[in-house]
């Protein structure tokens, strides 16, 4: 694994669930990226991340994480990965402490890393306070910042986030956010799906719309923007689906 | 037509509810794919099965009506069988108030409404009621049907000792439930009411064993006899049988029944709505335990993957009231065994078989909450761990309390009677592999709180574990009778039931579900 090799690389990935899902996509993030994966309803967003994060088997194409080829080393690919679907993955009976020791426990973390990390994620996602409550009566933004903590406590090359910041306050927003671009600035890579463009707008590097699971265009705001003559990452998205759906 | 937000319009709308309610419980399509209403095979099979029992009614009842048989005589039983009802209906009544009260529905859209909280209560209790009397109605109803047309019309009484049963219990599981909220807190309400709910359910079971393990003359004949013939201080004239006369049509306790259940119904919902409000204010906010410092964080990461997954499937079903009332339930019937076991009867066949099928039984419970319950099966596919470990850790958390449960009384066993201890330890851990092996074969992904409906759900699985019950269980009585009665035709027998178990557990592994 070397500094370029790419963070993910999809190759002809193809999903189809009657009617084709994802359809022959081929997709590329460096390293140390924030790329924003947009379309509309339907696009093939969460099947591609689905896959790419081996909750899904793909009926064709290949997904290389870091370098590692994901079917022949899945454990491999997915150590230094993380996924946060858009519906947190929590356990409602389990406090915050006793569901990061146990993602911790899943990643194979040593107590002595995992402990300090587990101490700073609740500090920084305003936690603390929340961590002897029971997550089932924790709000929507709560959970989805526990979630958040535990997809950073092994301390991923990859977080991949679908909606990230659906349901979460302002405040929870903006914390999310923050850590997001604290995750590139130390050297990680963040792949994003959001229908808020003007999240992708601020924090993308790189953006790739996708459609009836095609990739459409791909690019940064500015090329993107040149390609169709058009002023917000808003006009740029309505133009390019639109255009193709004509 | 009822006008809105009247008593009449809220039954209505809860009837509704019930209605879809019974689609989910048909089947899961019902829940999940949009059909609100029970299918036609459901209510076809619902029709044929009514039929079906009122032709058993007709057929038993033309055998009775030949015979003298005094009504007076026959209150009795029938007072017998409505007061074992009336624990049942305790036990599901404390369950639906418990659901009423944490799982709210549509209770928040209501109470939000500008109703007043004594007809949403006042609907509830009715709601329970009805619920809980609508079974009995089912199954007794077709013999007060059939009693008609053998000149009995009395005998429709039933249906009112039946409503007005139904009627007592759902106030007193709600004023248990309001008490236990109030004494207890909401929080511990949870779990304390199921707990009482799985003891009444098991209450007669308890009674009857208490009394069998207390008296040494197995003969309860003339005891019987004096009830018959009314020697006895209970004799058919006691007031004790006063259900049972209800039931058959007497106009007095039947008037009696009507206003005991229309008097508890006036008072509970008259006096107790406003608590009701209350604790499901305090059960909106269970789920918060109290907040502590920041330097007060404690975490207790492990070392081992194994243990790590262990641990928290022992920590979700120990919190979780709806599956600890399912267990304690099952560990109630265990009860009856380790004392016969503690008394020295320990060489019966029976008791191989007890333990044999319970451990069993709590397996598959606690295999299907662990193996196919899982909350964020998504998470442990995302994470980087093999899956035979994870199969393994899930599979040892299972069976590990049903073992760790009987290991003392067959550590017990082993020492008085070792060859008997052995044979039992050796079908008690057969069975509880493969009872966590179908459910981690042929069970299907569900949530835990479908687990009351996991064998509609899964019929496939659940007809696997009950056959490995029956035939583990069934080798721990041949193989203690084989080895305290020394029967040639047991041999057999055993080596059979041995094979058919192993190939139960050979179509379970031939049925498998692909993994991903």
């Amino acid at each position: 694994m070397t500094g370029d090799t790419p963070a993910l690389r999809l190759s002809g990935l193809a999903k189809s669930f009657g009617r084709p899902a994802v359809d022959g996509l081929d997709l590329t993030v460096r390293r140390g990226e924030l790329y924003a994966l947009l379309g509309p309803n339907g696009a093939g967003k969460t099947t591609t991340l689905r896959m790419v994060t081996g909750l899904l088997a793909p009926d064709a194409g290949h997904v290389e994480v870091l370098g590692i080829d994901l079917a022949r080393d899945p454990a491999g690919a997915k150590r230094g990965m993380a996924y946060l679907p858009d519906d947190p993955l929590l356990y409602g009976k389990l406090k915050p402490t006793e569901y990061l020791e146990f993602v911790a426990g899943l990643w194979g973390i040593r107590a002595q890393d995992a402990e300090p990390r587990a101490r700073r994620l609740l500090d920084w996602l305003d936690l603390t306070k929340h961590a002897h409550e029971l997550t089932e009566g924790f709000s929507r933004g709560m959970k989805q910042k526990l979630a958040l903590a535990g997809a950073l406590i092994h301390e991923p090359q990859l977080l991949i986030l679908d909606e990230p910041l659906t349901g979460l306050d302002a405040a929870a927003a903006r914390q999310v956010k923050d850590l997001l671009v604290s995750h590139v600035e130390g050297g990680g890579t963040v792949i994003l799906t959001t229908h808020i463009l003007e999240v992708a707008e601020r924090l993308a590097q790189r953006i790739g719309i996708i459609r009836q699971g095609r990739l459409i265009a791909e690019g940064t705001l500015a090329e993107l923007r040149e390609r169709t003559q058009a002023g917000s990452l808003e006009d740029v998205f309505l133009h390019l689906t639109e255009g193709h759906a004509q | 037509m009822s006008a809105p937000g009247s008593i009449p319009w809220l039954l209505a709308h809860e009837l509704r509810l019930a209605w879809y309610g019974a689609a989910v419980n048909a089947g899961r399509k019902g829940g999940k794919g949009g059909k609100r209403r029970p299918g036609i095979v459901g209510i076809v099979l619902g029709i044929a099965v009514y039929v079906a029992l009122h032709a058993i009614a007709f057929a038993l009842l033309r055998k009775l009506d030949g015979g003298p048989l005094p009504e007076a005589v026959l209150a009795m039983p029938l007072a017998i069988v409505l007061a074992v009802c009336a624990t049942f209906m305790l036990s599901s009544t404390l369950k639906s108030c418990v659901v009423a009260m944490f799982e709210r529905g549509d209770l928040d859209l209501l109470l939000s409404s500008p109703l007043p909280s004594r007809s949403i209560f006042a609907v509830r209790l009715l709601g329970i009621a009805a619920s809980t009397a609508l079974p009995y109605w089912f199954l007794a109803g077709p013999f007060a049907n059939m009693a008609v047309v053998f000149g009995h019309p009395g005998w429709l009484g039933l249906y009112v000792a039946v409503g007005a049963c139904a009627m007592l219990m759902a106030c007193a599981g709600m004023l248990l439930t309001l008490a236990l909220v109030r004494v207890l807190g909401a929080r511990r309400t949870r779990v304390m009411a199921q707990v009482v709910g799985a003891i009444a359910g098991a209450l007669i079971f308890l009674l009857t064993q208490a009394y069998n393990l207390t008296r040494h003359d197995n003969d309860a004949t003339p005891m019987l006899l004096a009830l018959l013939n009314g020697s006895h201080r209970f004799g058919p004239d006691s007031a004790l049988w006063l259900p049972g006369r209800a039931i058959l049509g007497a106009p007095g306790p039947l008037l009696g029944a009507l206003v005991l259940a229309a008097l508890a119904f006036a008072l509970t919902a008259g006096r107790t709505h406003r608590f009701f409000v209350h604790g499901l204010q305090q059960a909106a906010g269970s789920a918060r335990v109290q907040a502590r410092p920041a330097g007060a964080l404690r975490f207790r990461f492990r070392a081992s993957l194994f243990d790590t997954i262990v641990v928290k499937e022992w920590r979700l079903i120990a919190r979780d009231p709806h599956l600890i009332a399912q267990v304690l339930l099952q560990l109630v019937y265990l009860v009856p065994l380790f004392v016969l076991i503690m008394r020295g009867n320990a060489a019966g066949p029976a008791l191989g078989a007890g333990l044999t099928l319970l451990c069993s039984s709590l397996t598959g419970s606690l295999g299907w909450i662990v193996l196919s319950a899982e909350d964020a099966p998504d998470l442990l596919l995302a994470a980087p761990v093999p899956r035979r470990t994870l199969q393994l850790a899930k599979l040892a958390a299972a069976a590990m309390p049903p073992l760790l449960l009987v290991a003392l009384p067959l550590v017990w066993l082993t020492v008085h009677a070792p060859v008997t201890g052995l044979l039992v330890a050796f079908t008690v851990t057969g069975a509880v592999l493969s009872a966590g092996l179908i459910v981690l074969w042929v069970g299907r992904p569900g949530l835990r709180s479908d687990f009351k409906a996991r064998g509609k759900e899964n019929f496939l699985c659940n007809m696997l574990e009950l056959a490995n019950s029956l035939c583990w269980g069934g080798l721990g009585w041949l193989l203690v009778a084989l080895a305290t009665q020394g029967e040639t035709w047991t041999w057999k027998a055993s080596a059979g039931t041995l094979a058919a178990a192993l190939g139960i557990l050979l179509l379970a592994r031939l049925l498998r579900r692909r993994p991903l």
